[in-house]
């Protein structure tokens, strides 16, 4: 019969791509497997799990697993289909237009609509930290089910990389729209449900968080993995004893030196690839309100006086890069045209000559105190006891000022109670979210990670803006040029080097997350070669 | 029915005791500087002004002092200790979830002190010239001149960098939880050596002396040469007469530094990322977190006082002189 | 008949005790190491003129070499500049404290021995309250309350340190306010004051001196302790500090936290052999046997 004669040729054709299949599944080791239990340690502990409310690594890690977004990056900085299948920014960038695949459910089993969508970005504009990321919306219109057009006031390339899975959870209107502070939402820490890959199995604060894979993840055959744990453990000694026990098998967000050779000597393999939409700078910002610092020769003299080659030799092992600008080197904005300000004592000791700081009898010039952020002690204390030694060659006298932990030197930095303090910022991808809030005057505020060096350059203001609204990536990068420059030479903060950040895994991992957002991307691709 | 109106007495009295540390400590936590909102500001990546505001209302923090006090009272006069600020979860929850962590680390590190430190002093007790006992006296001096910390430390680069045999953090090894609960409780032992061998070796040493001397006047006293007139054996007069009595300054001595061992359970638990109660309240005392600070002083405070009133039935169970009423 | 000399010296208990802590190997032992840190203490930064928080050598140089002795931390820093300069705090903190914690505890438990009653009854129960509350986390709480500084730290480990001397002193003046000297005292007119810092308190002396001795070693580990968790004062060096600011270096180099350490450790251990050696003098009963 002509529809057996048909099924016979299928299954003819199905048995071939069957074979082939295998073959080339046992050829080489390129066939996923699934299966296998993702064991990383955290070193900080992450207040809850819904990061539309919260910035920080420590909860965007895990969220990005249980939260799934409208789109996900390469590691190229193109944009890729997540929960929207296809999306357009229109000509005149006031709009985005996201259409979601249809088959998307959350863990609880009800589906994600573009409600969910709508509510979830007026959510985060609400009451993200970041305040800067969605500024511009005005409202997101669903006219049916898989469809949500995001309306904006003015133009906003900085959109596309708001949608992110670090940045845009999409999380359910059904749980989270009853009411209730979002901020404080018990589904904050118990019972988070998402649509990403991972679903919560259980989360004990300050001590651990267990997820499992979510059969019904819309994406068929993934995720690989059957469990992520992720283990708070702030000691980095225990990490390396633990990883190499077998304990741990990935390591994001390693900057040790020492610690990183030691894992690699025992077989794993370590990248820094993942980092680069972070975009992580260690800098030393100074207080523009106060004399000398209000002087452009006596900041520029202090950063001829960084030698950023010894400290990223030496305090760093080799890992870090230097930086001597707002944006990090690995951006698709950065100019890599501005001064390096390689290291020349003779250069700065002119300059503050120049500036009217003459030496006094005992060779000082005056006296200032620098504050550290606590947390990391190679990327801020060791830099601030590095420059004490290294200024008073040039006539400075400096003052280290510990605080004891980080509310107080928050409570320093947010009152401007500080002449200089190193500091540890993010870029966030698009300069718009993590670059503009340091330099803008409209953002000199009383709260940290602002603009708390009370920098104001007019110019600087109307640059950033323009930049914030131009879609032509080349114009944009123009903007942007412009901006290093007058920043490099003007230097409200000194930068130091780009924080190296590694990802240090056992070698049986394979599809490691290496796009521009690493580990804060969903791990739905990541699958274990080994037993 | 005569023992029970004292001891409705002792804890009444205890209650008292406990509000009072409360209050002190509410009203000192109120002054430190740099508030929670900066640490959430830290911890979220940022802050808005507007979130700011929020904060300081939503934590009372905008409260006269006295207000704020008393609300805090009347909470936990119901049961309510509060909300974390830097969880946003129950605080008796935070704390309920840690107390089984540190009340392990304690109880199997008080127990192996006394048995061990009994065992010792009574063994030297023997021969108290001899070599052991006098290499016991200065392992003493040792075990008490050595931070506790720097002991922990000591003990994870030997187990860590030298003899893979112990594990070096936490309390378990969490990949291992399906594996069935026997298998765990051996993961969670494993965990447990070197802590317990860390928090112990202080009180080992102090109490394998004081059994010693104990021992030593309890056996020149009068009723043990009786016994030994009498011709008992001389394990008789050891384990049944001598002992009962030489323990009890061991036990009281315990009981009195149940207060240093919970100041030796913070600094264990911090050295080796010991999930109790000791290492939350480190962790809340730098985040600003005063809900949790006070929860967990207040427990502290109630389990010492416990551990006081724990002591004396002990005590009293012991003597024999207090038992038959004479005094 | 008894030898004249022989008698002479029996007649002054406090002499008899005194030879006998003198000559006593043990306090000897505590004597001499306590007297060359302290002289390291006083002296060494002199001598040894680095500075312990200044870059002076590679990060994490092994120990052992003719120029960095006991090598480098992981910022460079010299650790034997550390050693040397950081006796100083814990000696100071650790006196001051525990002349501190002694000072409250001796007055509190003296005025209650001594009137007993309501005066007794009140000041028991501060006591009570004292010792209920958890040590070390109220220092640490008072110590972030203001300001790690070496005041604050001297200041929060006195105030949680009193009680065991207090009791000790009450007991004591329980027991010899009855005594017949004081009664004697008491007819011929003299006031309380007098009764109790001239009279009963030089009598209550021994136990309460070796309790002293106690007291400076516990204050040197609490000191010890709150550094090494980061509240301490982290412009001036010490033990502890070194200890903790080390302490994520270990897998790589065991010298930084070891060496500190040890001092720690010789500091308390020559205070507590001082400590054995005054409680075998003045304590009778052991001396019987």
């Amino acid at each position: 019969m002509k529809a057996r004669g048909r099924m016979n040729g299928i299954r003819v054709a199905a048995l071939a791509l069957a074979l082939t299949a295998l073959v080339g599944a046992s050829g080489t080791a390129i066939a996923q497997q699934r299966g296998g239990t993702l064991v990383m340690p955290m070193a900080q502990a992450p207040r809850h799990l819904n990061s539309a409310v919260q910035s920080g690594i420590a909860t965007m890690g895990p969220a990005a697993q249980l939260f799934a977004s409208p789109l996900r990056y390469d590691d190229k900085w193109n944009p890729q289909p997540y929960l929207a299948q296809k999306w357009e920014l229109a000509p005149d960038g006031k709009s985005l237009t996201l259409h979601l695949v249809k088959n998307a459910v959350f863990h609880d089993g009800k589906p994600v609509t573009s409600e969910d969508v709508a509510f979830s970005i007026m959510t985060i504009k609400a009451n993200h930290p970041f305040s800067s990321m969605l500024a511009p919306v005005e409202k997101v219109e669903t006219p049916d089910p898989y469809t949500a057009i995001i309306r904006m006031s003015k133009p906003h390339p900085a959109i596309l990389i708001a949608m992110s899975p670090a940045l845009c959870p999409i999380i359910p209107k059904h749980i989270y729209g009853d009411g209730k502070d979002i901020k404080t939402h018990p589904n904050n820490s118990a019972n988070v449900i998402g649509s990403g890959p991972f679903k919560l199995v259980e989360f004990k604060p300050g001590q651990h968080i267990v997820m499992e894979r979510f059969d019904r993840f819309f994406i068929p055959g993934r995720p690989y993995l059957d469990k992520i744990i992720m283990k708070v453990n702030p000691d980095d000694t225990a990490i390396v004893v633990g990883a190499e026990r077998g304990e741990f098998n990935l390591w994001t967000f390693a900057a040790s030196a020492r610690n990183i050779e030691r894992l690699r000597k025992a077989g794993w393999i370590a990248t820094d690839k993942g980092y680069e939409g972070i975009g992580p700078l260690t800098w030393v910002a100074f207080n523009l309100k106060r004399k000398p610092m209000s002087d452009i020769k006596v900041r520029q003299a202090i950063s001829y006086a960084m030698d950023r080659d010894f400290i990223t030799k030496s305090l760093h092992g080799g890992l870090s890069k230097p930086a001597f600008g707002p944006i990090v080197s690995s951006s698709p904005f950065y100019d890599a045209s501005i001064n390096p300000y390689r290291v020349d004592l003779k250069k700065a000791e002119a300059l503050l000559d120049a500036a009217g700081y003459k030496k006094a009898a005992n060779g000082e010039r005056f006296a200032v105190t620098i504050d550290y952020i606590p947390g990391s002690d190679e990327q801020s204390k060791n830099v601030a006891e590095y420059l004490k030694g290294q200024l008073r060659k040039i006539g400075i006298k400096l003052e280290v000022r510990a605080s004891p932990d980080f509310p107080s030197w928050a409570k320093r930095v947010a009152s401007f109670d500080f002449d200089m303090t190193t500091d540890v910022v993010f870029n966030w991808g698009d300069p718009v979210i993590g670059v503009h809030r340091t330099y803008l005057a409209s953002n000199i505020r009383n709260i940290i990670w602002t603009n708390t060096q009370s920098y104001d350059n007019p110019k600087v203001d109307e640059l950033l803006n323009n930049a914030a609204e131009q879609l032509d990536p080349v114009k944009r990068r123009a903007y942007y040029a412009v901006f290093q420059k007058i920043v490099n030479e003007e230097l409200p903060v000194a930068w130091v080097n780009v924080v190296p950040y590694y990802t240090v895994y056992d070698k049986r991992w394979r599809n490691l997350p290496l796009s521009i957002w690493g580990s804060m991307s969903p791990l739905d691709d990541l699958w274990w070669a080994g037993k | 029915m005569r023992l029970l109106i004292p001891l409705a007495i002792r804890l009444a009295y205890a209650a008292i005791l406990v509000v009072a540390v409360i209050v002190l400590n509410f009203l000192l936590i109120r002054l430190a500087p740099g508030d929670p909102v900066e640490t959430i500001a830290g911890a979220m990546g940022g802050m808005t002004e507007e979130l700011r505001a929020e904060l300081v209302r939503a934590y009372g923090l905008d409260l006269s002092l006295p207000q704020q006090l008393l609300r805090y009272l009347a909470r936990m006069l119901s049961g309510d200790l509060g909300y974390s600020y830097f969880f946003n979860l129950p605080v008796s929850g935070l704390i309920l979830e840690r107390v089984p962590q540190t009340v392990l680390l304690v109880v199997v590190a008080v127990a192996v002190s006394l048995l061990a430190g009994t065992a010792l002093g009574v063994l030297a007790s023997r021969r108290p010239n001899g070599w052991f006992s006098q290499s016991l006296t200065v392992l003493s001096v040792v075990g008490y001149a050595a931070p506790v910390f720097w002991t922990g430390i000591m003990l994870i680069i030997v187990f860590a960098a030298w003899l893979p045999l112990f594990p070096v953090s936490g309390m378990d090894d969490i990949a291992n939880a399906g594996n069935g609960w026997f298998a765990y409780a051996l993961d969670v032992a494993h965990h447990l050596v070197l802590p317990v061998a860390t928090l112990s070796i202080i009180y080992v040493a102090q109490y394998s002396n004081l059994a010693r001397a104990s021992m030593l006047d309890v056996l020149g006293a009068d009723y043990i040469r009786t016994a030994r007139a009498k011709g008992l054996s001389e394990g008789s007069v050891y384990f049944k007469h001598a002992l009962k009595n030489a323990i009890l300054p061991v036990v009281t001595v315990a009981g009195l530094q149940f207060g240093n061992l919970l100041a030796g359970a913070i600094l264990v638990e911090t050295v080796f990322n010991w999930p109790g109660l000791g290492r939350l309240a480190f962790e809340s005392i730098l985040r600003r977190d005063h809900p949790t600070i006070l929860g967990i002083l207040f427990c502290s405070a109630c389990m010492v006082i416990a551990a006081n009133l724990l002591t004396d039935l002990v005590y009293r169970a012991i003597d024999p002189r207090i038992r038959t009423g004479s005094r | 008949m008894a030898d004249p000399v022989q008698m002479q010296s029996a007649a002054s208990p406090a002499r008899e005790a005194w030879q006998m802590f003198i000559r006593s190997s043990v306090s000897i032992a505590g004597l001499s190491m306590l007297g060359l840190i302290l002289l390291m203490s006083l002296f060494g930064p002199m001598l040894y003129d680095i500075d312990p928080f200044a870059t002076s050598g590679a990060p994490l140089s092994p120990p052992f070499t003719p120029d960095l002795p006991l090598g480098t931390d992981q910022i460079g820093r010299d650790i034997l500049a550390g050693i040397v300069n950081g006796g100083r705090t814990t000696l100071a903190v650790g006196a001051a404290a525990a002349l501190l914690s002694l000072g409250i505890g001796i007055t509190l438990g003296a005025l209650a021995g001594y009137y007993g009653g309501l005066v007794d009854d009140v000041l028991m129960r501060v006591t009570e309250f004292f010792q209920v509350l958890p040590a070390l986390l109220f220092a640490m709480v008072l110590v972030t309350l203001f300001t790690p500084t070496l005041a604050t730290i001297t200041i929060a480990i006195g105030v949680v340190s009193w009680t065991g001397v207090a009791r000790l002193t009450r007991g004591e003046f329980l027991k010899l306010r009855h005594m017949e000297f004081v009664t004697a005292e008491r007819a011929i007119g003299a006031d309380n004051a007098r009764i109790i810092w001239r009279v009963i308190l030089p009598n209550a002396l021994p136990p309460l001196i070796v309790s002293a001795a106690f007291a400076v070693g516990a204050a040197i580990l609490f000191e010890a302790g709150l550094s090494y968790l980061g509240l301490g004062d982290p412009n001036t060096m010490s033990w502890g500090l070194m200890i903790g600011s080390s302490r994520n270096y270990i897998l790589d180099a065991w010298w930084p936290v070891t060496f500190p350490g040890v001092m720690i450790f010789l500091t308390v251990l020559s205070v507590a052999l001082i400590s054995d050696g005054l409680n075998q003098a003045l304590n009778p009963k052991l001396r019987e046997r």
